[in-house]
């Protein structure tokens, strides 16, 4: 849209009769002719072309062109329903740590002040920043191919902030030039219900309190960690790393290990290896991105495409790796790669693969995966968890997290 | 800031009779049964309690007037003793027919004109009335909180994102009205952004919210300066870029939507 220059409209001397408004006399600079690059440049796969217009010409018919001509190269966001909606945080997605900390030891006033005063400074990336660049990148490559699906990423800001904060989370936005057109500014409330309203197939939030709830709710989500140290990811491929248990499977086979111990474990696994595990709260988000990946294969893309899935799992190949690939098959679903780890640490592995994100339930991981230099994000889901679900509906007395 | 307080005076509002009672079914009682705009009075009574509660000599108090069209003597009798029934805050009534509208609104300084027909809003929107539509509370419990949704696809609008708007078929006569509407509710604005003032971001009776449906973030942002400044803060905003509005919109649950007319214009299934 910006390669197309504006009209320029001078207005109508007083002595018209016209009405007053945008008639026109006089137009004397030149309609811009479509760049031939620009591939979404097209009306119906025909390509515009429009001439100067010199002398008086009716105002309808300059207006209609510039209606037509606004139309052009705008790219209309999918409709929630058809999209793969990704509902980020203000703090998961960009670095607000230095603000945080003002909020919790001064207060919502002297918070709300400073984000004001700062306005025009935008904020640094945060740990979900490159994920959301790699899925961006992935639209890119979908757009060109399917310029008319709706089947795409939707990222959406999904923030508690105040309006106030409004301003200098637009202004960075523009500043990192995100494709980010939608957000909700929920000034304290909860966002749970607007997740709900967007279709939400993962929220990513710096907050487990709000993570939590969306769980509950049935909404894929995870609490987002900062690395220990930045490690570089591809920009041209999206990596998403996921644990098995709890994660993208039920936690019915973590409860037996818990409760029985590994050898149980093992032999349980053995004995229902053909039983299809339930299903985990990000078995939905992976088959999203299966989805997207089987467009990429009708291309032609297997070899380079731009998604690629991994599943990382303390399980071991030889005895009860089975069950779960037997299970991912089974909901006709694979990941790119699977990792057994047999009970060694993940973080290594996962320095090596450097995905964009990492999934975990257990904070134990999490936290060895984010030492290491991967983002990692808990999904607090499962028997694995310190603190139960709330049963009664207790308010908690925690700080209230502004993000 | 003593000055200001008292220049304020009170922030004159106008409602249907027909909106604030159910008119149709038929009673026995004396008084009317409760219609759709019940819990947007209750929620003004309680920011104007709010407000007397900070400050006992508070002028800047929400003010609500009855506009009824011509009815029969009986009617307004019963409209009179429903209001007392309920002891509702009202401040005047009138009863006039529909052409005299625009001139007892405006010799009342009303500052804004509410109904539940939109049709009704737009008409007086065309007739340089500055109207909102009373939104049609799904949820009817009575909140604590008085809730104004601003478009910011009208209120963002500037001659220099003129080129967005074109996309949505607008006709040079729309494009107008949508800049007059603008400038009509500058007052209505400015006067609720001073009582919202008295209250911290926090807890407070009122909440203003921006909902930009078409227009860009850049849209919004424009929408979020211009409110700050004619003094007005907000406390939500939320971005569609043509997601469907009404899911939004029935958690927001507002009392007021003020879209300048912009969505009848537009003709938007989305807000249906």
């Amino acid at each position: 849209m910006s390669s197309i220059k504006r009209l320029k409209i001078l207005e109508a001397p007083a002595d018209t009769k016209q009405t007053r408004g945008l008639d026109v006399v006089t137009v004397t600079a030149f309609a811009a002719v479509m760049p031939p690059e620009n591939k979404h440049g097209q009306v119906g796969g025909k390509r515009l072309i429009l001439h100067p217009l010199l002398g008086n010409k009716s105002t309808s018919s300059l207006w209609e062109r510039r209606i037509m001509q606004a139309k052009i190269g705008k790219e209309n966001l999918p409709k929630p329903q058809n999209a793969i909606t990704i509902a980020v945080s203000s703090r998961a997605l960009f670095n607000m740590d230095l603000e945080q900390d003002i909020y919790e030891q001064q207060g919502m006033e002297d918070y709300l002040n400073y984000q004001i005063q700062h306005e025009m400074e935008p904020f640094a990336p945060g740990p979900a920043f490159p994920f959301i660049k790699a899925v961006e990148a992935v639209n890119t490559r979908l757009r060109e191919l399917y310029p008319d699906s709706e089947e795409l990423f939707d990222v959406v800001l999904m923030t508690s902030n105040h309006a106030h904060v409004g301003l200098r989370l637009i202004n960075s936005i523009n500043h990192h030039q995100l494709f980010l057109e939608r957000f909700c500014m929920t000034g304290g409330n909860s966002p749970i219900g607007y997740l709900k309203a967007y279709h939400t197939n993962l929220y990513l939030s710096a907050d487990s309190l709000k993570v939590r709830e969306a769980i509950e709710a049935g909404i894929a989500a995870a609490t987002v960690f900062s690395p220990g140290k930045i490690t570089e990811v591809p920009e041209t491929q999206l990596r998403v790393a996921f644990d098995g248990d709890a994660v993208l499977f039920s936690d019915e086979s973590e409860r037996i290990y818990k409760a029985h111990g590994l050898d149980k474990f093992f032999e349980h696994e053995k004995a229902h290896e053909n039983k299809p595990l339930d299903h985990g709260p990000l078995k939905g988000f992976l088959e999203a991105l299966g989805k997207l990946q089987q467009k990429f294969y009708a291309k032609g893309q297997r070899l380079d495409c731009p998604i690629r899935t991994y599943l990382v799992t303390a399980r071991s190949a030889a005895s009860s790796g089975t069950r779960a690939l037997k299970t991912l098959r089974s909901w006709g679903l694979e990941t790119d790669e699977a990792l057994f780890l047999a009970g060694a640490p993940k973080g290594p592995m996962l320095e090596k693969i450097r995905p964009h994100i990492f999934f975990d339930d257990q904070m134990f991981h999490v936290e060895g995966a984010a030492e290491l230099g991967t983002v990692a994000a808990h999904v607090p889901y499962g028997i694995a968890q310190k603190i139960p679900p709330k049963k009664d509906g207790k308010k908690d007395t925690s700080a209230r997290q502004l993000e | 800031m003593e000055n200001k307080k008292n220049h304020a005076g009170p922030l004159m509002i106008a409602l249907q009779h027909d909106d604030l009672f159910d008119l149709n079914s038929v009673s026995t009682n004396t008084e009317l049964p409760k219609g759709r705009a019940f819990t947007f009075i209750k929620a003004v009574q309680t920011v104007n309690e709010r407000l007397v509660e900070q400050n006992k000599n508070e002028s800047l108090l929400f003010e609500v007037i009855l506009i009824t069209k011509e009815c029969s003597e009986d009617v307004k009798m019963k409209i009179v003793e429903s209001v007392k029934h309920y002891d509702l805050e009202i401040g005047k009534f009138y009863f006039c027919k529909k052409e005299e509208l625009k001139n007892t609104l405006q010799s009342n300084k009303v500052k804004l004109f509410l109904s539940t027909d939109r049709d009704d809003v737009h008409e007086a929107l065309h007739s340089g009335i500055s109207a909102a539509l009373l939104y049609d509370q799904a949820d009817h419990r009575v909140l604590k909180q008085l809730k104004v949704i601003f478009s910011g696809d009208v209120l963002g609008f500037s001659e220099d994102s003129l080129e967005s708007y074109l996309e949505f078929e607008l006709s040079e006569k729309q494009i107008e009205t949508v800049k007059a509407a603008k400038i009509c509710v500058k007052e209505f604005a400015v006067l609720i952004g001073q009582m919202r003032r008295r209250f911290g971001p926090e807890n407070s009776p009122i909440c203003i919210c921006v909902l930009t449906t078409w227009g860009s973030r850049n849209v919004c942002a424009s929408a979020l300066k211009t409110l700050r400044e004619w003094g007005l803060d907000v406390d939500e905003a939320f971005c569609l870029a043509g997601a469907p509005a009404h899911p939004i919109l029935s958690i927001v649950n507002p009392h007021i939507l003020w879209d300048g007319g912009f969505h009848n214009m537009r003709d938007l299934a989305t807000l249906s």
